[in-house]
């Protein structure tokens, strides 16, 4: 009896074996968390004077034309840095879901449309946007010039205010930015799984639950989930139609990065521009060769996964409730749904009960915990 | 002496095939032949190649893509000649994993020849 039980053991163990091209593609989602990289196109990135300037204009309502929208109020720590709603609503309901902070400094294109290219310039979006925060340049400026502390904080970190109010309102959102840079989220039971396999720790791979384990092996086998989640922060940062419809209301549709692209390349804030503070302008390579075309049309930028449990609901309209519907969503995806002359990724992956259980378990084991941000208490005034 | 200099005034010329500085891939077709070079390649980070073609060609486009996917990259190569058939094409990125095939697009006397060379990125 004994003997048939450790046959069964070692054949359910080996089906569950990981080859050494499993283990490369393991190995390629970590390690976690990064090194920090300072962004060269924000002269005050990785600035602690910058970051606790740019964490009280996060949580700063006055940035915001009534005096109530602050960043923090569709970007919740507790969620993830994200709001759970499926459209955020700021002044007035916008088109999109509000996506994650956590991760940000490691994308390449900001928004679900990658409509810009730095942190900074994604920065100013929301606070001009009448939708959103509807708020100015003037007002931005006469904020920082007018209230003590913050004209104190910004004077250290930037030195005396322009006279121009679009320079003030630059150099806030380039603080805002080296805060948001600090927003990492921590280490996941599949990161001390990822970090075992990689040693060949036995007993450190064992403690990973079987389920996730099995969802694992999807997501880098029948599912090639790892062809667009790809990386330490599970995301290749770039755009595809996932066969999630653009119609944001009868009549009217949602372009993506069809769009995302156009506004980018008119942006007078882009990496192309004067504001970037890299000279020698080698953080624009991707914005002087980005490339418009039609298949851009309905494409959503790639979100990372991590605390992906935390951020429902998903997708860029936020139409998808649960991390289960996600799945759910890939399973049974119609090819006729994609772009005719679009990129052939997409499949119905036609997961079985159990295969969709295990998948989920993976993608939970992706989250942190959540909740660790603490906002500093400011005790030290600024004169 | 004499001789000494008539070769180096030939030498870009017949060595136009050849990159300085070592290894490179290489694509021919029955006319013409590409060498190509390209750091490490890594997924997500922009890359130059280095090339040079023989003969060389009045014009040159560098893409790449994907064929199993049916897709390109997200963006535009742009070439700039260095002179004796050799080329640099910078602002390529490979944005997957998976065959990527080069296309070295190649313009003389009206005539477009293209040659392709694949490559595999885990």
């Amino acid at each position: 009896m004994k003997f048939w039980f450790g046959l069964l053991l070692t054949a359910v163990q080996s089906a569950h074996a990981f080859s050494d091209a499993d283990v490369r593609a393991v190995a390629a989602h970590g390690p976690w968390p990064p090194a920090f990289k300072a962004d060269p196109s924000n002269r005050v990135s990785g600035n602690k004077e910058a970051i606790d300037l740019g964490e009280r204009l996060f949580f700063e309502r006055r940035l915001s034309s009534n005096g109530e929208h602050s960043c923090s109020r569709c970007h919740l720590p507790e969620r993830n840095w994200t709001d759970g709603e499926a459209r955020a609503r700021g002044l007035a309901l916008t088109d999109r879901n509000t996506p994650s902070l956590a991760n940000v400094r490691l994308a390449r294109w900001f928004g679900w449309d990658g409509a810009h290219d730095s942190l900074w310039s994604q920065g100013m979006r929301p606070i001009l946007d009448p939708r959103e925060m509807g708020s100015s340049a003037a007002q931005v400026a006469k904020l920082v010039r007018v209230d003590a502390d913050l004209s104190c904080r910004y004077r250290r970190v930037f030195g005396a205010p322009a006279s121009e109010d679009e320079k003030v309102l630059v150099d806030v959102a380039k603080a805002l930015a080296a805060f948001q840079e600090t927003l990492v989220s921590g280490r996941t039971a599949f990161d001390v799984f990822r970090d075992a396999l990689v040693k060949g720790d036995k007993a450190g791979i064992g403690k990973y639950p079987e389920s996730a384990r099995r969802g694992l092996q999807i997501f880098i086998g029948k599912g090639s989930c790892n062809t667009c989640h790809v990386g330490p922060a599970f995301s290749n940062g770039e755009f595809h139609d996932t066969g999630v419809p653009f119609f944001i209301e009868p009549g009217r549709v949602d372009p993506g990065r069809h769009e995302g692209i156009k506004k980018l390349l008119s942006s007078r804030y882009n990496l192309l521009g004067k504001y970037n503070d890299d000279v020698a302008r080698s953080s624009a390579t991707g914005t002087r060769h980005v490339v418009l075309e039609h298949r851009n049309f309905g494409e959503f930028k790639t979100s990372s996964l991590r605390n992906l449990a935390l951020t429902a609901p998903y997708m860029h309209n936020g139409r998808l409730a649960t991390l289960r519907d996600v799945v759910n969503h890939y399973s049974t995806i119609s090819p006729d749904r994609l772009h005719s002359d679009g990129e052939a990724i997409l499949k119905p992956l036609k997961l079985s009960e159990q295969e969709t259980q295990d998948l989920v378990a993976f993608l939970e084991s992706l989250q942190d915990g959540g909740g660790r941000y603490r906002r500093r208490a400011f005790v030290e005034d600024c004169r | 002496m004499r001789a000494g200099l008539l070769l180096a005034f030939l030498a870009p010329a017949a060595l136009a095939c050849e990159l300085p500085g070592g290894a490179a891939q290489q694509v021919k077709s029955a006319a013409t032949t590409v060498v190509y070079r390209t750091p490490a390649l890594k997924l997500g980070a922009h890359f130059a190649v280095e090339f040079a073609v023989c003969p060389a060609p009045e014009s040159v486009r560098v893409d790449a893509w994907m064929p199993d996917h049916r897709h390109g990259m997200n963006y535009k190569p742009t070439v700039v000649a260095l002179g004796g058939g050799r080329y640099r094409a910078e602002g390529l990125m490979f944005h997957m994993g998976g065959r990527w095939e080069f296309v070295f697009e190649l313009r003389s006397g009206g005539r477009t020849e293209r040659l392709a060379h694949s490559v595999r990125l885990e």
